[in-house]
């Protein structure tokens, strides 16, 4: 007689569901940070006093390589003070914080620029220093 | 006859710990973001500059280079830096009157530009930029 084989019925188990659902939802949630702009490479410069820069929309980045980046996209400067304007939108005053984050060895040439398209565009300016340790 | 109760020794699932340990990996390499976020706010008075050419004239002038400040015309050490503000601002009452020019050579550091402006700020000043390129040039003719 021959006895035919056991069909066993292969599920995948479904109890892993909820944790596979919620890793997804933290990498997309990161992969989605709108102002991502930590592949860049920039030191900061040092402060005495420090305070938080609160909830912000825009950052303006000057890298070690003299370049400027706008939320983490290169921009250049002609087009940065609209953008920062466009960005801002009709915000009230007291949520136009603009961060500027510039690599503590570059020059006047290039920041001073900066500093002033994004006072043209309204925004209320806030440099991302680091504290002076003693 | 008295039934015995049925307490039996209830375990926690250990299927999922491995789930568990890995986001908790993961929320605290997201709190772990070495990335910066504290800085010094810093308000610009806007740029009228032609309009207000005259008036700046009457304020306190910092002239920056690679390492050196200049605080009207005088070089002065940067330990002495704030008390030459304070000095020079100290019987200045009006904003308008508190407006420290700053002017940079192009070469000027951002970290001893932060330096420079914060001390003008702790002496009471406000900080307005001045560009080389903005600076009224005459062509003879």
């Amino acid at each position: 007689m021959k006895i035919p084989p056991r069909k066993h019925k292969a599920e995948v188990p479904s109890v892993a569901m909820g944790d596979i659902a919620f890793n997804l939802l933290i990498f997309f949630v990161i992969l989605a940070k709108a102002q991502d702009d930590s592949h860049l490479n920039w030191t900061p410069a040092a402060t005495a006093k420090v305070e938080s820069a609160g909830a912000t929309r825009v950052s303006v980045l000057i890298n070690s390589e003299n370049k400027l980046h706008l939320n983490g996209q290169p921009i250049g400067l002609s087009q940065l003070a609209p953008r920062v304007k466009e960005l801002l939108g009709d915000a009230p005053a007291g949520d136009r914080t603009v961060v500027l984050k510039v690599h503590r060895e570059s020059q006047a040439l290039q920041f001073e620029p900066v500093i002033e398209a994004i006072s043209e565009a309204g925004g209320d300016l806030v440099h991302i220093l680091e504290e002076k340790r003693p | 006859m008295r039934r015995r109760s049925n307490n039996l020794l209830v375990e926690p699932p250990s299927v999922a710990t491995g789930d568990i340990a890995f986001n908790l990996i993961v929320f605290f390499l997201v709190c772990a973001s070495v990335q910066p976020d504290s800085g010094r706010k810093q308000t610009l008075p806007r740029s009228e500059e032609k309009a207000k050419q005259e008036q700046q004239t009457k304020n306190v002038e910092v002239l920056l280079t690679r390492t050196t400040a200049a605080v009207n015309g005088d070089l002065v050490p940067q330990r002495e830096l704030l008390p030459r503000l304070r000095t020079l601002l100290s019987g200045k009452l009006r904003p308008e009157d508190r407006v420290v020019v700053v002017k940079s050579r192009p070469d000027t550091p951002y970290a001893f530009w932060i330096e420079v402006t914060g001390l003008i700020e702790e002496a009471g000043g406000t900080v307005t930029i001045q560009r080389e390129e903005e600076r009224t040039v005459q062509v003879g003719g």
